[in-house]
C-alpha cells in the first residue's frame, strides 16, 4: 500500500522507471550510482557493485540504480551493458544473481543532490531495507565496499554508514582543515569523512530525507554529502563508519576552481549551522563513532606540494583583501595575518587557535549576512592556503598516524574555542 | 488736491487692501495646508522608520555596503532614520507645492508645473547613481576576490578599474536622464571608455604575445605537452 502511494506521489520518476518498479515490486538492497560523463570509470564501479552483491548478499533481492545527469559520453550504455561474465574468478561457488538495474536520467536542478533524490525515491518505492551510494569516478572500489556499507544497516540496525578511507596526508585538505574538525565540534560525532561521497543508509533514513524540503536549494546541487551526514546526526539516527581502504578517484575536472570548491562546502556547512543552532549549541564534547571493517595500511601515491606558491597567494590575499576581512575578523587576527605575510615562507606558521578564530568568524559573518555569501567564503581561499601550507611544513616528516593525531589536536582546538562562537551567535 | 490724493494715494491703497482681502483666504488655506502637511509628514516619518525596522532595512543596507558609503561620507545616521527623513521632506515638499497652488498666482503655478514635470527625472537619476554605486562596489569586490584567488598581482587596480567604470557609466546615464550636456557626456564617456579598452588591449597584446604564440602553436601543431613545472602541485582539496 505504502509502495503504491510513493509511486503515485512521485513527481520526479519517469513513466518507464515507474513501470520497472512495478515489475521489481520489492527489494532488500539498493545501490545508487550518480553519474555525469563517467564513461571511463563507471564500468569498474558497476562491476565491483555486482560482484559485491553476488559475494555478500546472494540471497537478497537487489536493485542497482544509475541516476544520470544527462551524460554525453557512453556512461548510460556502459552501465546497461556491464555484466559479470566470469563470476568463478571472484566467487568460490556459483551463485545465481538476483538483481535489477535501473538506468534513468534524474529530473530537477542539475547536481548530485538531484541524482540522490531519484535514488531515494526508488529506494522508497521498492521498500529497500538497506541502501548505499557510491561515486561513479572511483578507481579503488572493491566488492567489499558493498558489504561494508550495507551490512551495518542490514545486520546491526544502523541508519547511516559514513565512509572511512585511508588517504594521503595531503589528500582532502578541505575535509581535514575545515569539514572534519568543524562538523565534529559542532555536532559532537567524530565522523572522519563527512563529505566522503560513498555512504550506506537505511530505507527509513532515505524516506526521511525525502520528507525534507531542500530539493530546490544548494543541497540539490552540491551540498548533498554534508547535508546527509548532518541530517542523520541532528535527527538522532544511529550512525557508524566503515573502513573502506584507499580512495582513489578519477582526476577532477581541471577547471574546478579551489575557491568554488570552498564556496560549495563552506556555504553548505554554514547554512546547516544556522538551521541547527539549537542542536550544536548544547554540544561540549566529542563522541567516538563505531567503526566497522579491518583497518590496514595502504600504499598511496606521493603528492607534490608547492608550499611557496601557497604562501605567495596567502601574502597576496593579505595585501589585497584586508579591507574585506577587517569588517568581520578581530584586530588580533588581522595583526597576525599582516605579520605572517611580511615574514614570507621562512619559518611560516599558522597556529590552530588563529585558524579556529578565523573559521568561527567567517561562520558568524555568513550567519549575519555581512555581505554577499559568495564574497565571504571565496575570500577565505588565501587564508585556507596559508593554513594548508603551514600544515604541510609542520607534518612533512610525519607518518599518517602522527598526522591523524595532529588533526585530532586541531579538532580539540575547535572544541576549546567553541564558547567563543556560542556567545556571539544570535 | 483732493482728486490728486484720491487718485495717486487712496485708490492704490484701497486696491491693495481689496486684493489683500481677496488673497487672505488663499493664504490662510495655504498656511493650513502647510501645517497639516507637517503633521502628516511627521506621522509618515514615524511609520516609515517602524516599517524599515520590521523589514530589517538597516541590516540589508549594511550587507550591500550602504552603511560604509555613509560612514565614508561622514554621515552617522542609520539608513532607516534617513529614509524616514527623506519621506518627511517629500511629504513637506508635496504639501508646500499644494499650498503654493492654492495661492492662485499664475507665475508660481507655471514654475511649479515645470518643476513637477522635471522631478521624475531627478528621482530616476538618483536611483541610477545609487544602483551604479552598489553594483560598482559589488562587482569591484567580486573582481578583487576572484583575481586574488587566481594569483593576479594587479588585483587591486583591476578591481578599482571595474568599480570606477561602472560608477562612471551610471553617472553618465544619470546626467543623460537629467538632460545635462547629453551629447558631450556620451562622447566623452565613449572616448574615455574606448581609450581604456584600447590601452588594455595594447598592454595585454604586448605583455601576452608570447603566451598567445605558444597557445596557437600548441593548438595548430598539436605539439606534445611540455612536462609540468615544479610549481605545479597535486593536492586534492576535497
Amino acid at each position: 500500500m505504502k509502495k503504491t502511494e510513493t509511486e503515485k506521489n512521485s513527481v520526479i520518476l519517469r513513466e518507464e522507471v515507474k513501470n520497472q518498479i512495478k515489475e521489481i515490486d520489492t527489494a532488500d538492497i539498493l545501490i545508487g550510482i550518480p553519474s555525469y560523463n563517467n564513461a571511463r570509470t563507471i564500468g569498474h564501479v558497476v562491476s565491483a557493485v555486482q560482484a559485491g552483491l553476488a559475494k555478500y548478499f546472494p540471497d537478497k533481492k537487489a536493485v542497482i540504480v544509475n541516476s544520470d545527469g544527462g551524460s554525453t559520453d557512453d556512461t548510460k550504455g556502459i552501465v546497461e551493458e556491464t555484466t559479470l561474465d566470469n563470476l568463478s574468478s571472484i566467487l568460490l561457488s556459483h551463485r545465481v544473481l538476483s538483481y535489477h538495474k535501473i538506468v534513468t536520467p534524474y529530473q530537477g536542478i542539475p547536481g548530485k543532490g538531484s541524482a540522490f533524490r531519484t535514488i531515494f525515491e526508488i529506494a522508497e518505492a521498492v521498500g529497500a531495507k538497506a541502501c548505499a551510494v557510491v561515486d561513479s569516478d572511483l578507481r579503488s572500489i572493491t566488492p567489499e565496499w558493498v558489504d561494508l556499507l550495507i551490512s551495518p544497516v542490514l545486520n546491526n540496525e544502523y541508519d547511516y554508514v559514513a565512509p572511512f578511507y585511508r588517504r594521503h596526508k595531503y589528500d582532502g585538505t578541505i575535509t581535514n582543515m575545515i569539514v572534519y574538525p568543524l562538523t565534529s565540534t559542532l555536532y559532537g560525532k567524530k565522523i572522519r569523512q563527512p563529505i566522503g561521497g560513498d555512504f550506506g543508509f537505511s530505507g527509513r533514513l532515505a524516506s526521511f530525507y525525502l520528507t525534507k524540503d531542500v530539493w530546490d536549494t544548494d543541497v540539490a546541487r552540491y551540498g548533498i554529502d554534508i547535508w546527509m551526514t548532518t541530517t542523520a546526526i541532528v535527527y538522532d539516527f544511529k550512525i557508524c563508519q566503515s573502513f573502506l581502504g584507499a580512495k582513489i578517484h578519477d582526476a577532477k575536472d581541471p577547471g574546478s576552481d579551489l575557491s568554488d570548491m570552498l564556496n560549495q562546502v563552506g556555504s553548505s556547512i554554514f547554512t546547516l549551522m544556522s538551521e541547527h543552532q539549537k542542536k550544536w549549541k548544547d554540544v561540549r564534547s566529542f563522541e567516538e563513532v563505531p567503526t566497522f571493517g579491518f583497518k590496514y595500511a595502504v600504499g598511496l601515491e606521493p603528492i607534490r606540494v608547492n608550499t611557496d606558491a601557497m604562501i605567495e597567494k596567502f601574502s597576496l590575499g593579505v595585501g589585497q583583501l584586508t579591507e574585506i576581512w577587517e569588517s568581520f575578523l578581530p584586530k588580533g587576527v588581522m595583526w597576525f595575518l599582516t605579520s605572517a605575510a611580511e615574514k614570507g615562507s621562512k619559518g611560516f606558521t599558522f597556529p590552530d587557535e588563529i585558524w579556529v578564530e578565523i573559521i568561527y568568524n567567517f561562520g558568524l559573518a555568513f550567519h549575519e549576512k555581512i555581505m554577499h555569501h559568495d564574497h565571504i567564503i571565496k575570500s577565505l581561499t588565501p587564508l585556507y592556503l596559508g593554513k594548508v601550507a603551514s600544515f604541510v611544513l609542520e607534518t612533512w616528516e610525519m607518518e599518517s598516524d602522527e598526522v591523524e593525531d595532529r588533526l585530532d589536536s586541531l579538532c580539540r582546538a575547535f572544541m576549546d574555542f567553541k564558547e567563543y562562537i556560542i556567545e556571539r551567535w544570535e | 488736491m483732493n482728486s490728486f490724493f484720491d487718485k495717486y494715494l487712496l485708490e492704490p491703497v484701497t486696491m491693495f487692501f481689496k486684493k489683500l482681502v481677496q488673497f487672505m483666504p488663499n493664504l490662510l488655506v495655504a498656511l493650513i495646508v502647510i501645517i497639516v502637511g507637517i503633521i502628516i509628514a511627521n506621522i509618515l516619518r514615524f511609520l516609515i522608520i517602524r516599517l524599515m525596522k520590521v523589514v530589517h532595512f538597516d541590516k540589508g543596507c549594511e550587507r550591500i555596503g550602504v552603511n560604509q558609503i555613509l560612514e565614508k561620507g561622514g554621515i552617522k545616521d542609520i539608513p532607516s532614520h534617513m529614509m524616514g527623513r527623506l519621506f518627511y521632506w517629500l511629504a513637506v515638499a508635496t504639501f508646500f507645492i499644494i499650498a503654493l497652488n492654492s495661492l492662485n498666482i499664475p507665475s508660481i503655478e507655471q514654475l511649479m508645473t515645470r518643476f513637477l514635470l522635471y522631478l521624475p527625472n531627478v528621482f530616476i537619476a538618483i536611483i541610477i547613481i545609487v544602483l551604479g554605486y552598489v553594483m560598482g562596489n559589488f562587482l569591484g569586490r567580486a573582481t578583487l576576490i576572484a583575481s586574488v584567488n587566481a594569483g593576479f598581482p594587479m588585483s587591486g587596480p583591476l578591481s578599482h578599474l571595474v568599480k570606477l567604470g561602472i560608477m562612471l557609466l551610471s553617472v553618465t546615464m544619470a546626467l543623460e536622464q537629467l538632460g545635462i550636456g547629453e551629447a558631450t557626456i556620451t562622447i566623452a564617456f565613449g572616448v574615455m571608455f574606448g581609450g581604456v579598452v584600447l590601452s588594455l588591449a595594447i598592454a595585454f597584446g604586448l605583455g601576452g604575445k608570447d603566451l598567445a604564440k605558444q597557445y596557437l602553436e600548441k593548438y595548430f601543431e598539436s605539439k606534445p605537452e611540455e612536462p609540468e613545472s615544479e610549481e605545479h602541485d597535486d593536492i586534492s582539496h576535497i
